[in-house]
């Protein structure tokens, strides 16, 4: 079984950091954390992720202006990505991942359980 | 209003009794059977007179033609029938040959006769104008008293008009002012809810990743498993608090799925478990089985359901009992419809009947100032205009707190 890659970007360390953590100990993935939503193409380049989970809501650039500039890119446009989002309800997304407006949501906080559902589901082969 | 009535009845006793209608016939009778009744009656007093001979005894019969003629005629025809007679009776005697001590005699009867008929006459007369003056003053009167009356009802029909519209313009100006505190309310708590839920998630992500970790990596022992689910417990919680936040900041239409009122009942319960723990109240859920699934939006009632629990529980002393009652019932107009209903019993100190009109209205409450803004009903019942459902509060039957009353029918497929 390969290792997935998957980056997280995130304004938030501890969530980055714990991310890593949770996932890479479970085994199976590689993780790479970015905290800064500007350097994320940048990072997406170098990591070459299988899937990239992105927050909603960063100071410095929003969740969908990167999404954006992700997807312009020719090596990362394929890349799936799975928003992460505060201001979503569990209530609406039930607990579960969940397609607002075409794109993948999952609600903060996530459950780990869910997590790798997800990831499962919708990593890159 | 008393002095028409008592008129009326004076009018109709009159026409009761059987004389005075007759009266009123003859007087309308037309002039030509008049003529022809008073002169048959004269000639026929005229025969009596003259076949009989009883001269002045007889003369008061002549009254009877006299009389009538001044009711059917008035005053001439009454003097005219006077003379008339005078002079029949004049003739009778004087062709009945009756034999006079002096020529003088039956001249000065005549004259006496004459000036009695006419006296008679005069005051038969008389007592018929008085009657007819106060009969026109009674008529005149009932018709101004009626239209007195009417001018009242047309203008109490008015003042009722203007005070319906000063209500309805009222009511509209509180819907407005409703909608518009509940749409600014709507918007600025939109704004702190999704800047708390930032704010708040964030870290709460961090605590259940943590958990998570310690979940998957296997514990030493059970306590501290326990812990870890313990704190993803807490996680939950606090996280669903600020759902509560958002889904209510959110203005967004209905969302209508098929869904399971017990299932709501349930969540909703959980989010007010702290308050009902607090105060110790029994929660006692009576659900009938498969009931049948309703178009819900699930935020929105769950939202109304707190609403009602949070009242419930405001009006309960602590160790007070909240029942839950959930059935379905068959509607009599539409076999595929059907009607579920849910009751919530609190044990609290019920509703003023007063009141009962006004308790979903805006702003209504009867809690202090800064306890309530009496919104949660009216926001109750405008969920329940969504689901084409309706609300009532009431006392309970058995007089042990107050009852809410929702329902839903199963045929509602959103408007
Ligand atoms: N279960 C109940 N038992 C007794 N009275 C009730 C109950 N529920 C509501 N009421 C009465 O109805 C009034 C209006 O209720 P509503 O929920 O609209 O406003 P509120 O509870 O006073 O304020 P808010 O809900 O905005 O905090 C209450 O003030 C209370 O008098
Ligand atoms: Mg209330």
């Amino acid at each position: 079984m390969t290792t997935k890659r998957i980056l997280v970007i995130d304004d938030e360390p501890s969530v980055t950091r714990n991310l890593k953590l949770n996932l890479e100990s479970g085994g199976g993935y590689e993780v790479l954390g970015e905290n800064r939503a500007r350097n994320a193409l940048a990072a997406a380049r170098k990591f070459q992720p299988d899937l990239i989970l992105l927050d909603v809501m960063m100071p410095d650039l929003g969740g969908d202006d990167v999404a954006a500039r992700l997807r312009a890119d020719p090596l990362i446009h394929n890349t799936p990505i799975v928003f992460l989002t505060a201001i979503v309800s569990n209530k609406e997304t039930d607990g579960h991942e969940a397609t607002i407006g075409g794109e993948l949501f999952l609600a903060k906080p996530v459950d780990m359980g869910e997590l790798r559902k997800t990831l499962e589901q919708h990593t890159r082969n | 209003m008393n002095s028409e009535s008592a008129s009326a009845f004076t009018l109709e006793a009159v026409d009761h009794f059987q004389g005075f209608r007759l009266l009123r016939t003859i007087k309308a009778w037309p002039p030509s059977l008049a003529t022809t009744v008073l002169i048959g009656l004269m000639a026929i007093v005229g025969l009596v007179d003259y076949l009989t001979g009883l001269e002045l005894s007889v003369s008061l019969l002549y009254l009877i033609p006299i009389a009538l003629g001044v009711w059917t005629g008035g005053r001439a025809t009454g003097y005219t029938v006077a003379l008339a007679s005078a002079a029949v009776w004049f003739a009778a005697d004087w062709l009945g040959r009756q034999s006079y001590g002096h020529w003088y005699l039956p001249v000065w009867n005549t004259m006496a006769l004459t000036v009695s008929f006419l006296v008679v006459a005069a005051l038969l007369a008389s007592l018929c104008e008085v009657n007819e003056n106060l009969e026109r003053a009674v008529a005149h009167r009932t018709r101004a008293l009626q239209d007195e009356i009417a001018q009242r009802c047309r203008a109490e029909g008015e003042l009722n008009q203007a005070l319906r519209e000063v209500r309805e313009a009222h009511a509209e100006l509180q819907r407005t002012q409703f909608q518009l505190i509940e749409s600014a309310k709507m918007e600025s708590v939109a704004r702190l809810a999704a800047g708390v839920a930032h704010e708040v998630k964030n870290p709460l992500m961090t605590l259940s990743l943590g958990a998570d970790y310690f979940l998957a990596r296997k514990l030493d022992n059970d306590d501290e498993t326990q812990l870890a689910q313990d704190m993803k417990e807490a996680v939950k919680r606090a996280s669903s608090v600020i759902n509560i936040l958002l889904d209510y900041s959110r203005i967004r239409p209905p969302q209508l799925s098929l869904d399971n009122l017990s299932l709501a009942v349930e969540n909703s319960l959980i989010l007010v478990r702290h308050e009902l723990n607090r105060q110790r109240i029994t929660v006692i859920r009576e659900f009938a089985p498969d009931l049948p699934l309703v178009q819900l939006d699930r935020a929105r009632i769950e939202h109304l359901f707190v609403n009602l629990f949070i009242n419930a529980l405001q009006a309960m002393s602590p160790g007070g009992t909240l029942t839950i009652r959930a059935f379905a019932s068959d509607i009599v107009e539409d076999a595929a419809d059907q009607a579920v209903t849910v009751e919530l019993d609190d044990t609290g100190h019920g509703i003023n009947p007063q009141n009962a009109e006004k308790l979903f209205e805006p702003f209504f409450t009867t809690k202090p100032p800064g306890q309530g803004t009496g919104l949660g009903l009216a926001i109750v019942r405008r969920i329940m205009e969504i689901h084409g459902g309706t609300v009532r509060l009431t006392n309970r039957p058995d007089g042990r707190g107050a009852r809410v009353t929702l329902q839903f029918h199963s045929k509602f497929e959103g408007k």
